[in-house]
């Protein structure tokens, strides 16, 4: 097991958000974790990285319960946050965003085969290495905001709605290239709106309602489940 | 209100006024020379500090101008009043003003006018700017106002400044100044002035989203500081009876900045308890920078001790309780009474458990 | 006349360089804290006294001294840093509550040094080497005005390579950009904030070196105005953009010095206005600077 959430209720200040969540990835895997509009997603991905801290429960990489760390040490210990709204540092180049993404990356020739892997998976970036990231086009920013989270070679991946926004063509570049990433061996916990699209990629899913994991599954089954159908895929 | 509701009212005013005036007239004969001193200070404090808070601390714009338009309003006054002979000697000033002698309260006025038509045509253009480049151009202001203060000696006679000015201020017109500017600032508090007010100081986009006309109220609380503030420095002037371009310099601005921060920013008492803290230590701790003997140990006097400490205080209060002492707690009577309650509670439990 | 302006724009060069590093220190830590430093200017007079005191009560060599100022002003500024402002940011303080602490402490080190010291001017110590001058036809340039310029020179171009090619500064112009997407990447952007301090002191430090060699005195004040003015170049040159900040120092020192020259002499006590005046026209012609801003949000309040 990689990932562990364990029971975890947290929120913000005192605002509870989630309740009682149970979640795991293995290594290797794409687990996605699906709901509507402010059921807790993105606060899941924040707790596991480490930026707000759960107040029950505990989240563990492996063996190591993360409570005691820094968001940076958790980045240092193998997982990799993207968050939503293509946060790039838009006063940078694509190419500096990179260079920032590799900050922990000691090693030049370490740095460059990084490089050279991301560039393969998203060769539009190779192509704009010194324009400035803040005139990079939403899908092309996208493309940056995964790029620079991979460049810090995590085992896992959190990507947090990378289909927000973008235009269909986008989205399945952006989707094969998630499948990419998975087969070059490294875990995925994708969260999505875009409910159908998160479960054709993923091998499990998670259904987060208010808070609280509503159901659970392998994808295939969830994608059959007529509750998901009927309230996430407009299926009746 | 029913007729016994007024009734109390009016009672309670009435016996809040008659101890009010009661503590004035003790300070008036018992206190003399310096503790006197100290007193009328603090009060010309307390009402600057109000002052100030209505636009920096209710309505959030941050302004450390101020020190400008009260140097201005100082020397409006003092024009206003110094003897002719005075001004007839060491000044080059227009004949009517050379002749003027007014008594203190037009000579009061004309300074609190003055700073606001000053503060009007100095700050106001700086409202186009954000944030950090607004207390830069707030901070311009002051320097540049002590600069013209120093160079412009037809008027305010350079560096070495005034003399003479006539002593007007007593604690009767310090303390009824400050009620009244209290009694002002609760009334403001309440209307749509204030409401306002606290809408701009929490958040100016929705303030604007909601309708209120910022711009508009953001001047209006500009100004009705500026004259509070103007009468602050009359006073203060009237009392030490001179004034030079470095009085209400920056060091004289952030040590009023500390007297809010310190005391809580967004209350009257808070305001009043800061300058108090400030003023009374300041006062009282002059003999010991001045050098003293200690268990027959020579300390030598330390010009700038105080300073250095307001400066510490200030430093933790704002690492450890920015919200200043008081915080939003405001002084009211319901804090006497729950204090009174409280007290008594407490004695009737040890009685009962006894 | 043309002489005279000459032999002026040799100063101007000087005391522009002298902002220029001040305006960098400033605009550094504003662009990674959002903090205005005020307390720049009283890092920058530590240096000043203590290269003093080596020299004149210690006899220590004036080079060494002069390194020493400089790890003096770097220290104290580290110290800052730790004691003051990391438990501010640790504590999310608003921008207004660190503005006001950084005023204390700007009082605090200024009072401080004027207890112990008072405020009597002092001779800062400038070996002779210092006062060799060379002749253009009829101008005079010192060689110490030399030094300066060319010292200041290469060390903002080292600066500018520091900023714009390293890790390390790339890190930096991330973090005061989205200080809590940086932190995702693994950057511990406390130690990134150290690095900003350490290297603004220092460049203060250096400024007061050439402070003192250009007017030979120093006192605890003398902080003051040259932060301030420090602090308006970091304005002029668009706040957190380190080449801006030097250009801003320049064009203020430089044009301070000039605009004294062309003055008529009855109204150089209007000195400073000038500064000011200056200010108050670029900010209503453009407000955020010459230059681009390197932050996310520009006014102190995320406006």
């Amino acid at each position: 097991m990689l990932l562990s959430i364990k029971n975890v209720t947290t929120g913000y200040e005192k605002a509870q958000v989630l309740k009682d969540i149970t979640l795991d990835v293995e290594a290797k895997e794409i687990v996605a974790l699906v709901g509507a509009n402010g059921a807790g997603k993105t606060t899941t991905l924040q707790c596991i990285s480490g930026v707000i801290k759960p107040w029950v429960g505990s989240v563990s990489l492996g063996e190591r319960d993360l409570a005691p760390f820094a968001p940076y040490q958790i980045v240092a210990m193998g997982i990799s946050y993207c968050p939503e709204g293509r946060d790039v540092f838009a006063n940078l180049s694509v190419y500096e965003n990179l260079r920032i993404g590799a900050y922990l990356i000691r090693d030049a020739k370490e740095f460059r085969d990084r490089l050279d892997r991301v560039y393969s998976l998203f060769p539009r970036l190779q192509q704009r290495l010194n324009q400035l990231s803040g005139s990079l086009s939403g899908g092309e920013q996208q493309m940056l905001a995964i790029a620079r989270a991979l460049m810090t070679n995590p085992d896992l991946l959190l990507l947090d709605e990378p289909s927000l926004g973008l235009a269909p063509i986008l989205v399945e570049s952006i989707y094969n290239t998630i499948q990419e990433i998975n087969a070059a061996g490294k875990a995925i916990l994708l969260v999505e709106q875009n409910v159908g699209l998160a479960l054709e990629v993923s091998s499990r899913g998670y259904v987060l309602e208010k808070g609280e994991i509503r159901l659970s599954g392998p994808s295939p089954e969830l994608q059959d489940s007529d509750y998901v159908k009927a309230s996430y895929l407009g299926i009746a | 209100m029913t007729s016994g509701e007024r009734a109390s009212y009016i009672g309670k005013i009435v016996v809040g006024l008659a101890l009010y005036i009661g503590l004035l007239m003790l300070m008036h004969t018992q206190l003399k020379g310096f503790y006197l001193g100290v007193m009328i200070l603090f009060g010309i404090n307390a009402i600057v500090c109000l002052g100030v808070s209505i636009t920096n601390s209710y309505t959030n714009i941050f302004s450390l101008g101020f020190g400008g338009i009260m140097l201005i309003a100082a020397y409006t006054t003092s024009l206003l009043t110094l003897p002719v002979r005075y001004k007839a000697q060491f000044l080059h000033l227009p004949l009517w003003l050379e002749n003027a002698q007014w008594p203190f309260v037009p000579a009061l006025i004309s300074a609190g006018v003055v700073a606001v038509l000053s503060s009007v045509v100095l700050v106001l253009p700086a409202f186009r700017l954000r944030g950090h480049y607004f207390i830069l151009a707030s901070i311009g202001i002051n320097i540049v106002m002590t600069n013209i203060g120093i160079n412009f000696r037809a008027w305010t006679h350079g560096p070495f400044g005034v003399r003479n000015i006539p002593f007007y201020t007593n604690v009767w017109w310090v303390y009824g100044i400050l009620l009244l500017t209290i009694l002002f600032i609760v009334r403001l508090m309440h209307s749509k002035f204030g409401r306002a007010f606290v809408a701009i100081g929490k958040d100016q986009t929705l303030a604007v989203v909601l309708g209120v006309n910022v711009v508009q109220y953001k001047i209006y609380s500009f100004i009705i500081g500026s004259f509070i503030v103007g009468i602050g420095g009359a006073l203060w002037v009237h009392h030490i009876g001179s004034m030079h371009p470095h009085v209400f310099e920056l060091v004289f601005v952030f040590q009023v900045i500390a007297m809010l921060a310190i005391g809580g920013p967004g209350t009257i008492s808070g305001a009043i308890l800061g300058a108090a803290i400030i003023t009374f230590f300041t006062q009282l701790a002059r003999p010991v920078q001045e050098g003293f003997s200690l268990f027959g140990l020579e300390i030598p006097p330390l010009i700038g001790l105080i300073q250095v400490l307001i400066a510490m205080m200030i430093i933790i209060v704002m690492i450890y309780r920015p919200q200043g002492l008081l915080g939003r707690y405001e002084i009211t009577w319901q804090t006497f009474r729950d204090a009174i309650t409280a007290v008594f509670r407490n004695t009737k439990n040890q009685t009962s458990t006894g | 006349m043309g002489l005279y302006l000459v032999q002026q724009l040799i100063n101007a060069f000087s005391y522009g360089s002298i902002l220029g590093l001040l305006a960098v220190g400033y605009t550094m830590i504003y662009g990674i804290l959002g903090l205005i430093n005020f307390a720049h200017g009283e890092i920058f007079m530590i240096g000043a006294f203590v290269c003093y005191f080596l020299v004149t009560l210690y006899h220590v060599p004036w080079v060494i001294a002069a390194l020493a100022a400089v790890a003096a002003s770097t220290v104290s500024g580290l110290l800052l840093e730790k004691i003051v402002y990391r438990p501010c940011v640790k504590r999310k303080a608003p921008v207004l509550t660190v503005f006001i602490a950084s005023f204390g402490v700007s009082l605090l080190l200024r009072f401080l040094f004027m207890m112990f010291f008072t405020d009597r001017r002092r001779a800062f110590p400038i070996p002779e080497l210092f006062e060799k001058m060379y002749f253009v036809g009829e101008i005079a340039i010192g060689l110490r005005d030399i030094i300066i310029f060319v010292s200041t020179i290469i060390i903002m171009a080292l600066v500018a390579v520091f900023i714009k090619y390293t890790k390390v500064g790339t890190a930096m112009r991330g973090v005061a950009y989205d200080a809590k997407t940086a932190e995702l990447m693994g950057i511990n952007s406390i130690k990134v904030i150290v690095v900003a301090f350490a290297v603004g002191s220092a460049l203060a430090g250096v400024s007061a070196i050439e402070y003192g060699l250009t007017f030979g005195i120093l006192n605890p004040a003398m902080g003051f105005i040259p932060g301030l003015e420090g602090f308006i170049a970091a304005v002029l040159g668009g706040i957190g953009n380190v080449p801006g900040a030097m250009i801003g120092g320049f064009l203020i020192g430089g044009g301070e010095i000039l605009f004294v020259a062309l003055l008529p002499p009855s109204l150089s006590p209007l000195r400073p206005l000038f500064v000011w005046a200056l200010l108050f026209v670029i900010l209503f012609v453009k407000p955020t600077g010459l230059f681009r801003p390197n932050v996310k949000f520009e006014g102190l309040w995320g406006e």
